[in-house]
């Protein structure tokens, strides 16, 4: 994994200092009478030269931020979350104002586009726009890319160990088929919607459903394979698939390729019944200090050597038709990475869900790993 | 301080004035008083008042108005939850004590007196890197094809199936909070009275009968303190289950986590089980208080 810079050189200058007081002063004012949960607050950052970013572990390196650096004179600053609730649940937390760009998903885009926590991106300040590949120019999580930019895309899917499992899994099914082989040697996504999602998929649902009915008949499925599954996971496998202890694990594309450049081993396959595509992007919050910087960044993530770069050394996939031309063929030709589109058929992108059916998922999914 | 007042002539017959009686306590209190009202009791109380509105979500208005999510909070899943998590503890603060104690009975008494702290540096030092890291040494250790596996194979034993259960998380538990442990035993055990232990043995009480006499109701108050605060580390511990426990290791602390950092964000069912885990340990504390002193000074 990339080294993450987290250092923050220098202290509050005195008028940061008054404004973060400030704040608080009121929020403790505001706290005495009713007062709103998680109200985000404005920006206490006001430094033009560094640019605060809130991203995924391992979407930036040293070499980005360098050159980013030389280019515009900005030093950038990366914060990194787990899970895109993290990113959320900080951020009305109070960190609103802490960041100029975050990096949601998708289905997190949407929600927060409905929360009013994003804004609109000024098209005339954006360089480059007309080299995204064309299912890219107006994405349906959002509509002519008016509050985000595409950074990357990839599948969920099923990464195996060749010497230590044969046949090649080609479906979800393969995980009940070969469960007794299986046993204890396969780990899930530590994600309620995926794998919740594969079950579905398995069934031949939605990964998008909100019928009670086929998530519950989900959930005895997955009860069904639960003594077989060592965990459900979302990093550690990784050692333990090279290491052949884990014959299959439930997996992001992206992760899937980082580790099959470690080891000729090491497959990957996009369930032939269809999985969740996913999609990474680049936002402004509403309240972010220093646009400026955020649309330099921005620019310079639309920059098709930058994407490129981004693509071979971070390994996921780029929505930058500019950008994958300047890619090697063999990196062009990697199926794991950039799947033909009669495979992408079946699948889907997770979309928001109403609350009371996230509350089925996570009652479904606190039982489903405690018993 | 009163500074214009003239020196005390003899300890014995000078009183403080009224108003030093209390300036001294409170510039000595204040700052750490001042830090506990505003980082611990006033955020427990917006977690007492989150847990009692249902379905609060951020961006709604806090209004208390019942206690459904305390309700919620024990309905069959939530209660199997609380009780592993509570066992895993109670597991883990067994294993402690007795790993610890022999530990810390040695470098206290049997050890050469100029060794002792490094002995008990040596102890502390894993306590230097990180948490995470150890965990994750201990998924190599554990792993099917890992060192201990390697190691019994060696012997033509049979391999262990350990990670991905509970006994792993036990294991990942004990390893991360013994230190504790044996540094609590430690400056309990230091200050026992060893003429004691030979009056013991010279009227002749067996080993035994002298260790279980003498030198344990002196530790009392050590073994309390120590078990406490294993027991409320591992109920709050949520690295090691998430990461030896297997598919099903959630815990208290991580259904907390997931009300707040995960999809629902129901930060009152959330801030209600906190709560109770809250209660749960002031309870269990002010038992041991009550009790487990009353016990150390009646012998």
């Amino acid at each position: 994994m990339p080294p993450i810079r987290r250092s923050r050189p220098g202290g509050l200058s005195r008028r940061q200092f008054l404004n973060a007081s400030l704040g608080a002063a009121s929020g403790a004012a505001l706290s005495s009478c009713g007062w709103t949960l998680a109200n985000v607050q404005t920006t206490v950052r006001t430094d033009p030269g560094v640019l605060y970013i809130y991203t995924w572990a391992g979407y930036t390196d040293d070499e980005l931020i360098d050159n980013f650096y030389k280019e515009t004179g900005v030093r950038v600053i990366a914060d990194v979350f787990s899970s895109n609730e993290e990113m959320l649940a900080k951020l009305q937390a109070g960190a609103g104002g802490a960041y100029s760009v975050i990096y949601p998903s998708d289905y997190m885009l949407q929600k927060m586009v409905g929360l009013g926590l994003v804004q609109e991106l000024d098209r005339a300040r954006l360089i480059g726009l007309d080299l995204l590949f064309d299912k890219f120019a107006s994405p349906i999580y959002d509509p002519d890319n008016i509050h985000s930019l595409p950074l990357s895309w990839g599948t969920t899917g099923l990464v195996y160990n060749t010497t230590v499992l044969e046949p090649a899994p080609e479906d979800w099914d393969y995980l009940w088929n070969n469960r007794s082989d299986l046993t204890r040697r396969m780990t899930l996504l530590s994600d309620t919607r995926e794998v919740m999602g594969a079950s579905l998929k398995s069934l031949g649902y939605s990964y998008n459903t909100t019928n009670p009915d086929e998530i519950e008949q989900a959930y005895e499925k997955l009860l069904d394979l639960k003594p077989s599954i060592a965990a459900f996971d979302t990093d550690s496998w990784r050692s333990q698939i090279l290491t052949g202890d884990l014959k299959v694990a439930m997996c992001y594309s992206a992760d899937a390729n980082e580790i099959a450049k470690q080891d000729a081993n090491i497959a990957y396959t996009l369930p032939s019944s269809g999985s969740s595509i996913w999609t990474d992007t680049l936002a402004i919050p509403n309240t972010a200090p220093n646009p400026d910087a955020a649309y330099a960044w921005l620019n310079y993530m639309l920059q098709p050597e930058v994407a490129a770069r981004i693509c071979q050394r971070l390994s996921f996939a780029t929505p930058n038709q500019a950008a994958f031309e300047l890619l090697p063929p063999d990196v062009q030709e990697n199926v794991s990475l950039f799947p033909p589109e009669s495979a992408l058929d079946k699948s889907e992108n997770l979309t928001p869900i109403p609350t009371d059916v996230e509350e089925l998922y996570d009652r479904l999914w606190t039982k489903l790993t405690s018993v | 301080m009163a500074v214009s007042s003239p020196p005390p002539t003899s300890p014995s017959s000078s009183e403080p004035r009224p108003q030093a009686r209390w300036l001294g306590p409170l510039a000595l209190l204040a700052p750490s008083g001042l830090w506990l009202l505003l980082l611990l009791v006033l955020p427990t109380l917006v977690i007492f008042q989150l847990s009692l509105v249902p379905n609060i979500r951020p961006g709604d208005v806090v209004n208390p108005s019942g206690l459904d999510n305390y309700w919620l909070a024990f309905n069959s899943t939530n209660l199997t939850v609380i009780v592993r998590s509570l066992s895993l503890a109670l597991g883990t603060t067994a294993v402690c004590l007795l790993l610890g104690f022999p530990v810390a009975y040695w470098i206290a008494i049997l050890a050469p007196r100029s060794r002792r702290n490094l002995l008990l540096l040596g102890f502390i030092l894993p306590l230097w890197t990180s948490s995470l890291l150890r965990t994750y040494a201990w998924i190599t250790i554990l792993r099917p094809t890992g060192v201990l596996n390697t190691f019994l194979g060696t012997f033509g034993l049979p391999p262990l199936e350990l990670l991905n259960t509970s006994a792993a998380v036990t294991i990942g538990m004990s390893y991360s909070f013994l230190p504790y442990m044996v540094l609590i035993l430690y400056s309990s055990l230091e200050k026992l009275d060893t003429q004691l232990l030979e009056a013991s043995a010279d009227l002749g009480a067996p080993p035994l009968q002298t260790f279980l006499k003498i030198t344990v109701p002196q530790a009392l108050p050590g073994i309390a303190a120590g078990s406490l605060l294993v027991f409320i580390s591992s109920l709050g511990d949520f690295i090691d289950p998430e990461l030896l426990g297997g598919a099903s290791s959630m815990t208290a602390a991580r259904l907390i986590y997931n009300q707040f950092l995960g999809q629902t964000q129901n930060w009152g069912f959330g801030s209600a089980l906190s709560t109770i885990l809250i209660l749960a340990v002031s309870i269990a504390i002010a038992l041991l208080l009550k009790y487990g002193d009353r016990d150390a000074y009646r012998s």
